[in-house]
């Protein structure tokens, strides 16, 4: 075969595979818009009341915590600030070896008692029980280090009431985190068990979020506002439209509100995985599926909070090369749903989309790559051309994205004029500044998976100025 | 058409595309802004700001904006307005009923037909009860007695959310509620005792105490709390045998009321200590812990054989929480200490 055959094979590759990627995505943008429509309808005719009174139904918090004394605090407190008739906060500190119990020790009164354990699932050594003499809803654990799965466990374990609510320790949330989600489970309590909802992502949440009654971009920093990009369109675009479908395969672990008789039934959070919150979700929808109960795990367009987002490419790198690695693994461990009937909207429209859109998306980007830099060196490019496919795949992921902000500027107006101008402005560039060195964390994790690398590799957080 | 020209046409209509939504934001947003520099002290609600030009028109296909119109007629009297608005809870719109539920808790502050309404609509409960009940709780003490017939209503439901609407009401719940600690349902016979709760009398207890033997631990665990919250010292001896009860819950719920007997509890927890089941034991160590006897213990030197059984009963775990307590000069069960962390 001649290398111009080969070249063409290529590019007529990529080109396939480019048009399903962006055909999905459309169709998902456009479900997505009628998802979101149909939720604020929903929320325009809510009872407001119900969730100021002893009617609603009172959620065990979830706090998992490695090394972070920078950000805890300020989470805690944002936790125990919410406006919710009846929750309580479980912080667990997981081995960590800064001084992530001293701070919380400092801030929040601790004094070291002796708790009962559900004992639902085994987890590490657990080194101490704290109750907070100022705050009577938080409990403290300390335990040896398990990852983030097992400290999940160690409060599930503790945890007293109906709906558990698993949060990231790096995140500080809006007073009515609780309060605007909640009622999707009071309204269908029987076959809704799971939901997560929008969250924004800042280098320092706690600044963000203390800088008014409504959320700003404080920051304007290109690779703050990207990261802003790329969670408006997993939420708005994707996760809404696969809530809308049944096929919600990822409530994130920044906030994943599941009900406790479930999770109690799955044995918790798995400890085998890099992390826990897509793959829980994926054994929920299996267990669920195999054992045909009606059942929703939902995605609100609901502003929940604010989490942090690297502010360095280094490290948003590293974060994402093990978002890649955690979904090619998930993906691979649950594979016999994929394009099963028996798995109904997961099997059939789920599995296939993540197979399309995130595990086989690293194989089209070196093939791109390499046509293309084989095509130069042969000088079998027709650079006018491949300039303007540039400009369309930039132009058609601009739509993607401002199709977003639009959405999430629908649900609530959330950003001042000057970011949603930045953010406008950015989004045709993402494709050249942004998205190669997220292609370059795909393939890494990719590889890592392929080698069986399971490490964590947390990234280190951010410095910023006490907020307070 | 070359490829070319192919790729410059489609590049000019989606670069349209991404203009369109580029100046719909932006138009929004300039909107808002002034509409913000306009009226600075008054932010309009968050659901208002951002309708969507076609917002109006939809509004007026949608059943919300019939329930929104009802509402208002209903609100400056018009009796033409009550029956349509009571229909709207059976309209086939969960997102209307909802509405209708809203509207008719509005009304029910100045207008008692919208009581009955949401009585009406307990009863014939189609989803999400908690919506009427928070409604209906809100109106207290105007509820009461209308909430009498659905007490015997056919559906557990009903009765659940009946019982526990009582709680306001110490005399009717007296009277009507300790039947319902013998209905069929568990959920309802642990609604009543969470009732009967908060209207303390000697039936009562003996009510909880009838109910510690219940097969169904939710009862139990109930029996547990209600007992302890009409009179933990008099219950405590009938509620120590709940720590060796198989379900965690009502282990926990047992702990619980007896640590609300404060230390009168010791008495009949420090047997406990010798029983041959673990749970017990540890139940029995960290009641003892809670109520601050373990602090004692410790700081004052006191019986050393007792100290080991407690803390073999309660680990390792209650050993070092207690050295370290001790270490720091903190003691459970002392209100001082809440004070004292108020200070740091």
């Amino acid at each position: 075969m001649s290398l111009p055959t080969l070249l063409q094979a290529g590019v007529l590759a990529c080109a396939v595979y480019l048009c399903m990627v962006y055909v999905a995505y459309f169709a998902l943008m456009v479900v997505g818009f009628a998802e979101s429509r149909r939720r604020k309808r929903e929320l325009r005719g809510a009872d407001p009341d119900v969730i100021d009174s002893r009617f609603a139904p009172p959620v065990s918090i979830l706090v998992p915590a490695h090394n972070e004394e920078t950000t805890l605090p300020d989470a805690v407190r944002s936790l125990l600030a919410l406006d919710y008739p009846e929750h309580e906060v479980i912080v667990v500190d997981d081995g960590s070896t800064d001084r992530t119990l001293e701070r919380m020790r400092e801030e929040f009164g601790l004094v070291p008692v002796a708790m009962p354990s559900r004992g639902i699932v085994a987890t590490q050594r657990i080194e101490g029980h704290f109750r907070s003499s100022a705050e009577p809803r938080l409990v403290v654990i300390a335990k040896a280090s398990g990852g983030k799965a097992d400290a999940l466990n160690a409060a599930l374990n503790h945890c007293r009431h109906r709906y558990v609510c698993g949060v990231d320790a790096d995140m500080v949330f809006a007073r009515d985190a609780l309060s605007t989600t909640m009622p999707a489970f009071m309204r269908n309590p029987g076959s809704v068990v799971g939901l997560t909802s929008f969250f924004e992502t800042s280098a320092n949440p706690a600044a963000s979020l203390l800088a008014g009654v409504s959320y700003r971009i404080p920051d304007l920093r290109p690779l703050i506002l990207f990261q802003v990009l790329d969670y408006l369109r997993a939420f708005f675009n994707n996760r809404l439209a696969w809530s809308r479908y049944g096929f919600m395969l990822c409530a994130a672990g920044a906030f994943q509100v599941w009900r406790r008789d479930l999770v109690d039934e799955l044995r918790g959070w798995s400890p085998a995985f890099t992390c826990e919150d897509i793959e829980f979700t994926f054994r929920a929808h299996r267990f669920l599926r195999e054992r045909g109960s009606p059942y929703r795990i939902l995605s609100l367009p609901v502003r929940v909070g604010v989490t942090e987002g690297p502010d360095d490419m280094r490290k948003l790198v590293a974060q994402r090369e093990r978002w890649q690695r955690v979904i090619v693994e998930t993906w691979w461990a649950n594979r016999k749903m994929c394009f099963n009937r028996r798995y109904g909207s997961v099997g059939l429209l789920g599995m296939p989309y993540y197979l399309l859109s995130e595990i086989v998306a690293p194989v089209f980007e070196v093939l791109a790559v390499a046509t293309l830099a084989v095509g130069a060196a042969a000088g079998l490019v027709d650079w006018n051309v491949f300039l303007l496919v540039l400009l369309l795949i930039s132009l058609v992921n601009s739509v993607l994205s401002a199709g977003a902000l639009l959405m999430a500027d629908l649900e609530s107006p959330a950003y001042r004029l000057a970011g949603v101008v930045r953010l406008l402005a950015l989004m045709p560039l993402e494709l050249l500044v942004y998205r190669p060195f997220m292609s370059w964390a795909r393939i890494k994790g990719t590889w890592r998976f392929l080698r069986g690398d399971k490490g964590w590799h947390k990234y280190e957080r951010n410095v910023h100025a006490d907020p307070a | 058409m070359d490829g070319r020209t192919a790729a410059a046409f489609a590049c000019v209509g989606v670069g349209v595309v991404f203009l369109l939504i580029c100046g719909s934001l932006l138009g929004r947003r300039l909107r808002l802004e002034r509409r913000r520099r306009r009226e600075p002290l008054q932010l309009p609600p968050v659901l208002e700001v951002h309708r969507a030009p076609w917002a109006e028109l939809e509004e007026w296909r949608d059943g919300l904006a019939i329930a929104r119109e009802l509402e208002e007629m209903a609100e400056r009297g018009d009796p033409g307005a009550q029956a349509p608005l009571r229909e709207e809870l059976w309209s086939g719109d969960p997102v209307v009923r909802q509405a209708a539920v809203a509207a008719l808790g509005r009304l029910a502050e100045r207008h008692d037909w919208a009581i009955d309404g949401l009585v009406e609509a307990l009863a014939e409960h189609r989803d999400a009860p908690a919506s009427v009940a928070a409604q209906l709780d809100r109106l207290a003490p105007r509820v009461g007695i209308r909430l009498a017939p659905l007490l015997r209503h056919p559906s557990d439901v009903v009765r659940f959310y009946a019982v526990r609407l009582l709680r306001p009401y110490g005399d009717i719940a007296r009277d009507l509620v300790p039947e319902l600690t013998g209905d069929t349902s568990p959920n309802v016979r642990a609604a009543a005792l969470e009732t009967l709760a908060s209207a303390p009398s000697g039936t009562v207890l003996r009510r909880a105490l009838d109910l510690l033997d219940d097969p169904h631990p939710l009862v139990r665990a109930q029996a547990c709390r209600t007992a302890g919250a009409v009179s933990a010292r008099a219950a405590a001896p009938f509620v120590v045998a709940l720590l060796a009860d198989a379900s965690w819950w009502v282990r926990e719920a047992a702990r619980e009321a007896l640590v609300a007997a404060g230390r009168s509890a010791a008495d009949v927890v420090l047997p406990v200590l010798g029983a041959p089941d673990p749970d017990a034991r540890l139940g029995a160590a960290l009641v003892l812990q809670d109520v601050g006897i373990v602090d004692d213990l410790v700081a004052d030197g006191g019986d050393p054989r007792l100290l080991a059984s407690i803390f073999a009963a309660g680990g390792k775990g209650m050993r070092t929480a207690a050295t370290e307590r001790a270490h720091r000069g903190l003691r459970l069960g002392r209100p001082t200490l809440v004070a004292e962390a108020g200070r740091r």
